[in-house]
């Protein structure tokens, strides 16, 4: 008596399908999992059991084994529950033989029978729908989410009762629940942010305006109180859309991050804004059984907001090196090691000093300052393509220019991106790497020259120097010319700046 | 009674200054009870001290006690630091003592090092100023320290970071004599960061202090130091000072003692020159021109020569960089200031700054562009 269903696992934020196996035979009475489960999954003997029980069905006094298929993936969460459940089932007779073939089943079950969410449910199907599967059975609380993949048929019950109900053709499968109104969307339009609320700071709102077409990372220095969050916090107005691709990534990596399962495609980039007292594993990811992905990821194809800077744990800022590198964080374990994306846009607010106030009015000591400005790694701090004083607005100075367009003036500096890029594996200037600089990002007779003044001028360093080159191809694809002229270079260089 | 055995009167101060729980005040009571230290010290190894603290109350007799006790001791324990050091002592009454007997708190025993003995022969002039100094500042501190050596006067300050090391460094930049006076033993280098200035200093200069051996830094030892620069120089100029820091102090102590105090005046909108324009309402003469300083040392005679910025420096800029240059106003301002208020686009302001970079008219320094 032996029955076997597809099922899967997370894994980071990518989904490891798993054959749930269930064999049933006499011997003395007892139930083992086997292959790698974690405690939860050695604890569903419980409620696989009360959970049958419940639903009006006997729980076999026989040696029930349970295999994970493959043996070496560690398997983590409830999630693989009703697929035993099932299995279990199916070998008992109580469910049609055959009912189940090539359908695949993600889900939890309470002790009462009923059925519940799953993190990570659209990971984890689309991972099944890679391995040719087209029906799936899921939690009812995660059937929009399912439906969210095409070329899948989705089905729900509330409880194990209800299922084999359904299963077995007594009853129609229920429609999925309506979904409930979300109150904080309504909570978001009352009071949306726009750029016009920001007023002065010319210089500071091209760098943000330059951050979020070239995706090049942005720092803010100044007193508290001149706008640097404000700025910050409308980053996420002017940013190009998602393209389909991008929307979809993103949606999956929240869902496999837990929470509210997601509803639909994600339409805006994700901004997070961790507090300083965030840890390394918080940051970029990471946990011992079960890594999770981190901020980093979570801000995949969108921002990461670092108010305060200075005052998170150097140890966290200097973990975020490599992913600010390479674009994606790589997690090493004893059991498994993963690579989780993080392609994100970098924006962070620091004071110059514990006091904050001006370098002139500053009551700080040299030390206490020297000891500040130690907690920013010099390489840290390279990684930046924008470095900026902001000294807070000017009397007179009126609001700047609304959102919108902003929003449509980098939304065409994206596409004169992707244009150029269209053959690379890069979307944004910020990523070409320099070995491809001479190529993508070419610089006229006129330019070269201010770039070799300004390298001078500024004593920058090799990777200083790539930087305010492609710092300046921003700036001409926002412009919308097609060469990058000395104006175009030097305002790059004064937006790179000098160390805050 | 201990037999008295031959000490040099240099070795007896630096051993008296040494003694456990030796205020300035009492040591300068030792050293002019005796008519010298051979003798101090003798009487203190006999126990006798208390009659030269003053009152013959308790707390003078167990000095008195502990010091008879120790002090063969201390000798034992610098005398071979002096001669690995090549340390050298002078004290009140020593021929070459360089501080006027009119002064009161002057330090009885000075610990010096360095190449240059000379610089007590000198015109000294005190360049002294805040920790927390604006580029503007260490730009000033550094030409009046060239200036001054120049002219072939002794710079004098404290080897602070800030002020004090930008005329230190101007000082010796231009091939002058400095003097460092430090409030730590001559062994201890305070701030760590000024490692190689301590090494310039002594090799062009003398390092001066009237701490023993193995005294480190100590909030309250910096005053008392302040009054040391102020006695040992001639004028004292205060270029950058914050409302109540170490340089007004320096400033108080050298009017108590007579001599001219000049300051720089800053603009009132600057915390580091609210010191030196509080210093200059209160009388002290502005230093407009390093030449102002010959002036007050009464080295050259005439006219004050009024700085006269010359504005053919500005010819061949071009309109935006004249616009930037003026909406400078002689005061830093950020990037964001200067679009506010020429009105040009952030990239033509970022042109114009270069080029006035180049032309050397500004610079860059904290994220803010300063006219130079």
């Amino acid at each position: 008596m032996l029955a076997s269903i597809p099922s899967a696992t997370l894994l980071g934020v990518d989904g490891q399908p798993v054959w749930v196996e269930v064999h049933v035979s006499d011997g003395l009475p007892g139930y083992h999992v086997v292959g790698l489960p974690d405690t939860a999954g050695r604890e569903s003997r419980e409620r696989v059991r009360a959970a049958l029980l419940s639903s009006g069905m006997d729980f076999p006094l026989k040696r029930i084994t349970v295999n994970l298929a493959p043996g070496n993936v560690r398997k983590t969460g409830a999630g693989l529950e009703l697929a035993i459940a099932l299995a279990l089932m199916l070998a008992q007779s109580y469910l049609p033989e055959g009912c189940l073939d090539g359908v695949g089943v993600l889900g939890e079950l309470g002790l009462n029978g009923s059925i519940r969410p799953v993190p990570g449910t659209l990971v984890l199907a689309h991972a099944l729908r890679c391995t040719g599967i087209e029906s799936l059975i899921v939690p009812m609380h995660n059937a929009h989410e399912a439906a969210l993949l095409t070329h899948l048929h989705v089905r729900s019950a509330r409880t194990l009762a209800e299922m084999r109900e359904c299963l077995t053709g007594e009853l129609p499968w229920p429609d999925p629940d309506p979904p409930p109104v979300d109150p904080d969307e309504h909570a978001f339009d009352r009071d949306p942010l726009d750029l016009a609320d920001v007023r002065g700071l010319a210089t500071a709102r091209v760098a943000l305006e330059v951050a979020a077409a070239g995706s090049h990372h942005l720092i803010y220095a100044g007193p508290p109180g001149t706008g640097k969050t404000m700025l910050a916090r409308r980053l996420s107005t002017i940013l190009p859309p998602l393209d389909p691709d991008e929307s979809f990534e993103v949606t999956r990596i929240a869902s496999a991050a837990g929470g509210e399962p997601p509803r639909e495609l994600a339409h805006d980039r994700p901004f997070r804004a961790p507090h300083h007292t965030a840890s390394t594993a918080a940051l970029v990811g990471g946990g011992s059984a079960r890594p999770r992905p981190g901020e980093v990821t979570m801000a995949h194809r969108g921002v990461l907001f670092l108010d305060e800077l200075g005052e998170f744990p150097p140890s966290a800022l200097d973990a975020l090196r490599q992913p600010l590198e390479e674009r994606v964080v790589r997690i090493s374990r004893q059991a498994q090691s993963l690579e989780l994306p993080a392609e994100f846009l970098l924006i962070a607010c620091t004071n110059p000093c514990p006091c904050g106030l001006e370098a002139a009015a500053c009551r700080c000591n040299d030390s206490q300052r020297a000891r500040y400005r130690r907690r920013l790694s010099a390489p840290l701090l390279d990684r930046f393509d924008l470095r900026l004083r902001v000294a807070g607005p000017q009397p007179g100075d009126g609001p700047g220019e609304s959102s919108a367009v902003v929003a449509a003036r980098v939304l065409a500096a994206v596409e004169r991106q992707r244009d150029r890029l269209r053959e690379t594996p890069w979307r944004r200037n910020a990523h070409v790497p320099a070995g491809a600089l001479a190529h993508y990002v070419v610089l006229s007779d006129d330019a070269s020259a201010a770039w070799l003044a300004v390298v001078e001028e500024y004593d920058l360093t090799g990777r200083g120097a790539a930087r305010v080159r492609r710092v300046a191809r921003t700036l001409a694809d926002l412009a919308d010319v097609a060469d990058i002229n000395a104006e175009h270079i030097m305002l790059a260089a004064s937006l790179r700046g000098e160390v805050p | 009674m201990t037999p008295p055995i031959d000490i040099t009167d240099t070795m007896a101060a630096a051993t008296l200054a040494a003694l456990p729980r030796v205020t300035p005040v009492r040591l300068l009571r030792l050293l002019t009870h005796w008519p010298s230290p051979a003798e101090a010290l003798a009487h203190v190894r006999a126990g006798g001290a208390a009659i030269a603290l003053g009152p013959d109350d308790a707390r003078s007799t167990m000095l008195a006690r502990a010091w008879a006790a120790s002090a063969d001791a201390t000798l034992a324990s610098i005398a071979p630091t002096m001669a690995r050091r090549g340390t050298r002592v002078t004290y009140v009454g020593a021929p070459g003592y360089p501080i006027d007997e009119g002064i009161d708190d002057r330090p009885a025993v000075l610990f010096a090092e360095g190449e240059r003995p000379d610089v007590f022969e000198r015109p000294r002039v005190a360049v002294v100023g805040t920790r927390a100094a604006t580029p503007h500042g260490l730009a000033d501190a550094r030409e009046l320290g060239a200036a001054l050596a120049r002219a072939g006067v002794v710079v004098v300050s404290g080897l602070a970071i800030g002020i004090d090391g930008a005329a230190h460094e101007g000082a010796l930049d231009a091939g002058g004599a400095v003097v460092g006076v430090v409030a730590t033993g001559l062994d201890v280098v305070y701030p760590r960061r000024h490692a190689n200035l301590y090494e310039r200093v002594r090799a062009h200069g003398l390092l001066v202090s009237e701490q023993p051996f193995g005294i480190g830094p100590h909030p309250g030892r910096f005053p008392v130091r302040n009054r040391i620069i102020a006695s040992l120089s001639d004028v004292t100029i205060v270029v950058e000072a914050t409302q109540r820091g170490g340089a007004r102090i320096t400033a108080r102590h050298a009017l108590d003692y007579g001599r001219s105090v000049l300051a720089i005046p800053g603009s009132r909108r600057n915390p580091s020159a609210r010191g030196c324009n509080e210093l200059l309402a209160e009388g002290a003469q502005p230093l407009l021109d390093p030449a102002d300083v010959a002036v007050a040392l009464d080295l050259s005679p005439g006219s004050r020569r009024h700085p006269a910025r010359d504005r053919a420096t500005l010819a061949g800029a071009t309109a935006e960089e004249r616009a930037v240059f003026r909406a400078l106003g002689g005061e830093p301002a950020t990037a964001d200031e200067l679009v506010g208020r020429t009105g040009l686009a952030p990239g033509a302001v970022a042109v114009a700054v270069s080029g006035l970079t180049r032309a050397n008219r500004v610079s860059r320094a904290h994220g803010l562009v300063w006219p130079t």
